[in-house]
C-alpha cells in the first residue's frame, strides 16, 4: 500500500484514493522500465496515463506533468 | 442490476466549496508557471521581460503579474522558428498527436503537439461535459465530423470510448449517410456543431424521415459556434432531433472544451474550473470586470505538457456569472449565454456594433428560415451597408413579404434603430457547411 497520507492541499487521502495512488505508481515505475516487451511496456505506458487521470482529477498528485 | 451513476464526472472536485477550489487552482498555478519558466524558452523570455519569477506566485491575484500570451505571439513563434517554436517544453518526438486550429479566421493556423497523458487530459475534459449533459455507458454516440488534423471533436469522440459508450465515427460520410446511420444503428446522441445538426435534419426532411420519430436521439451536443448557445437555434435543433440540445465550447489551444451545459441548464455553460482559470477582462484596459458584466474570456490551462496555455488571450466575448444560478450543486461559474462573440467580429456599421451571432439570434426566432448570409457593401466609397440573405425553407416562399417586413424591424430593434437590407436567396443558392460556418462576408474596400 503506498503511505501517500495528504493530498497536495493537505487534506487526508482516503483508503480508496491510496489504493489508487499506489496502482499509478507503480505503473510509474514499471513504465520507465527499459527491458519489457513493447506489448508489456506500451499497454504499461496507456494506463499509467489513464491512472494518472483519475489521481490529477481527484487532486491526489500536482507534480511535473512529463513522464510519459 | 442497475448502475446508479453520480451525477458528476468527478463527484469530489466539481462540489468542492469554492474556497477550497480557489486553493487547488492557486496550487496547480504555482506548478504550472515553474514548469513553464523552466522548460518553455517561450514562456522564460515573457516572464523575464515582465520581471516576474514563479516564486512571486502567493495567491490567485498574482495571476495578473503574470504577462497576456496572445495568439499573434504564438503564431510569430511558429514562423520564427519552425515547425512549432520554442513554447513547446518537451522535444516532439515525445508526442503522440499532432493537430491544427481550424483556420477560420483566415490566418495561419496553429500546430499543437500532445504527449500521451496531455490526450488523456484532452479527452478527460470532454468527459466532464459528456457525463455533465446525461450520457452514459448505454448510449451510442454519432458523430458528424470529418476527423481530420483540425482538433474538432477528436477528443469528444475518445471520451465516449473512455465512458463505454458505442461511439460511431462519420469521417467522410455524405450528409444523406450520416442520417440514415443515425437512424439505422439507433444512436442516442449526435454531435456536430449547430449549423451542421440543423443541416443534417433539414437533409433527413428532405429524404422523407422523421427524426423524432423514426430516430432515437436523446440529446444533440454541439459544439464549435457561438450559436449552440442561442436559444431558438437550440429550439430548433430540439424540434427537429426531439432530444435535448447542449453546448460545449472550446479552443484548440486548450485541445479541448474548458465549459460545457449541465443537465439543468441554467442558461450557459459551466467552467471546469479545476482544470482552467478563466479570467473575465475588460479587452481595452485588461482589468478584471465583476460577475454580469461582458468582457474578453482570458484563459490558463492546467492541462497540457506540451504546450503550457498562461493567461491567454482568446478574444472570446463572455459575461460570467456565479456558479450559484444552476442547481447542480456544481462548483464551476457559469458563462451566461455561452460564448457571446468575438471580440474581432464585431463590425462598425454606421456607428453601431453589429456582432453575427446576434443577427443569427434574430434569424433563428423563424423556423421558415433554412440558411442565411450577411454581406457587408460600401456605396459610393462612403456609406457602409449590411444586408441579410435569406433563404427559405421549401414551400415557405408565401410567407415572404411578412418575414421581410419583420425581420427588417426585429434587426432593427435589435441594433439601435439599424437598417438592414433583408433580400430573399435562390433555393440551394446560399453555401452549406460541416464545420464552423462561415455566414459573414465582408466584401468593404480595406483601405
Amino acid at each position: 500500500m503506498h503511505d501517500q497520507q495528504m493530498d497536495p492541499l493537505g487534506r487526508t487521502v482516503t483508503k480508496d484514493e491510496q489504493e489508487l495512488l499506489a496502482l499509478f505508481r507503480q505503473l510509474e515505475r514499471l513504465s520507465q522500465r527499459t527491458d519489457l516487451p513493447p506489448c508489456a511496456l506500451m499497454n504499461v505506458k496507456q494506463a499509467m496515463v489513464l491512472m494518472w487521470n483519475a489521481c490529477n482529477d481527484l487532486f491526489l498528485i500536482s507534480e511535473d506533468p512529463r513522464g510519459d | 442490476m442497475t448502475q446508479h451513476w453520480s451525477p458528476y464526472w468527478n463527484p469530489k472536485v466539481e462540489t468542492l466549496p469554492k474556497d477550497q477550489l480557489r486553493a487547488l487552482q492557486l496550487k496547480k498555478l504555482q506548478t504550472l508557471v515553474q514548469y513553464a519558466c523552466t522548460h518553455s524558452p517561450f514562456h522564460r523570455r515573457l516572464y523575464e521581460k515582465a520581471g516576474v519569477r514563479p516564486e512571486q506566485i502567493k495567491t490567485l491575484d498574482d495571476i495578473r503579474r503574470l504577462p497576456f500570451m496572445t495568439r499573434e505571439d504564438w503564431m510569430a513563434n511558429q514562423a520564427e522558428q519552425p515547425l512549432f517554436g520554442d513554447l513547446i517544453t518537451r522535444p516532439p518526438a515525445d508526442a503522440i498527436r499532432y493537430h491544427l486550429t481550424s483556420g477560420t479566421s483566415g490566418r495561419q493556423p496553429l500546430r499543437v503537439l500532445d504527449s500521451r497523458k496531455d490526450w488523456s487530459w484532452i479527452t478527460d475534459m470532454w468527459c466532464y461535459g459528456f457525463w455533465g449533459f446525461g450520457i452514459r455507458p448505454r448510449d451510442t454516440v454519432f458523430f458528424a465530423f470529418s476527423y481530420g488534423s483540425f482538433i474538432g471533436f477528436w477528443g469528444a469522440h475518445y471520451c465516449c470510448e473512455k465512458i463505454g459508450c458505442l461511439t460511431l465515427a462519420s469521417g467522410n460520410m455524405t450528409t444523406e449517410q450520416r442520417v440514415k446511420q443515425i437512424v439505422e444503428l439507433g444512436a442516442t446522441v449526435v454531435c456536430a456543431t449547430p449549423t451542421y445538426a440543423l443541416r443534417m435534419g433539414q437533409t433527413a426532411e428532405k429524404m422523407g424521415i422523421n427524426l423524432k420519430r423514426d430516430g432515437k436521439v436523446r440529446r444533440v451536443i454541439v459544439s464549435g459556434e457561438p450559436a449552440g448557445s442561442i436559444p431558438a437555434v437550440k429550439k430548433m435543433i430540439e424540434d427537429m432531433w426531439g432530444g435535448k440540445c447542449g453546448d460545449t465550447a472550446g479552443m484548440t489551444e486548450i485541445g479541448t472544451i474548458m465549459v460545457f451545459e449541465c443537465e439543468q441548464q441554467p442558461g450557459g455553460p459551466h467552467i471546469i474550473e479545476d482544470h482552467f482559470i478563466e479570467e473575465v477582462l475588460d479587452s481595452d484596459t485588461g482589468e478584471p470586470l465583476p460577475y454580469g458584466q461582458r468582457g474578453e474570456r482570458v484563459v490558463t490551462s492546467f492541462g497540457r505538457s506540451f504546450i503550457p496555455l498562461i493567461r491567454y488571450r482568446t478574444k472570446d466575448l463572455v459575461n460570467k456569472v456565479p456558479h450559484t444560478h444552476c442547481s447542480c450543486g456544481r462548483n464551476g461559474d457559469i458563462y451566461e449565454g455561452g460564448i457571446l462573440g468575438r471580440t474581432d467580429d464585431m463590425k462598425l456599421i454606421r456607428g453601431t456594433n453589429v456582432y453575427p451571432r446576434a443577427v443569427e439570434s434574430v434569424v433563428r426566432e423563424h423556423a421558415e428560415i433554412e440558411e442565411f448570409q450577411i454581406i457587408l457593401t460600401r456605396t459610393d466609397n462612403v456609406q457602409d451597408e449590411i444586408a441579410v440573405k435569406i433563404e427559405l425553407k421549401p414551400n415557405q416562399q408565401d410567407c415572404w413579404p411578412r418575414l421581410r417586413a419583420q425581420l427588417s424591424k426585429d434587426l432593427a430593434d435589435a441594433h439601435e434603430g439599424l437598417r438592414f437590407n433583408v433580400d430573399l436567396a435562390n433555393v440551394g443558392e446560399l453555401p452549406r457547411f460541416e464545420l464552423k460556418a462561415k455566414r459573414l462576408q465582408d466584401l468593404r474596400p480595406t483601405n
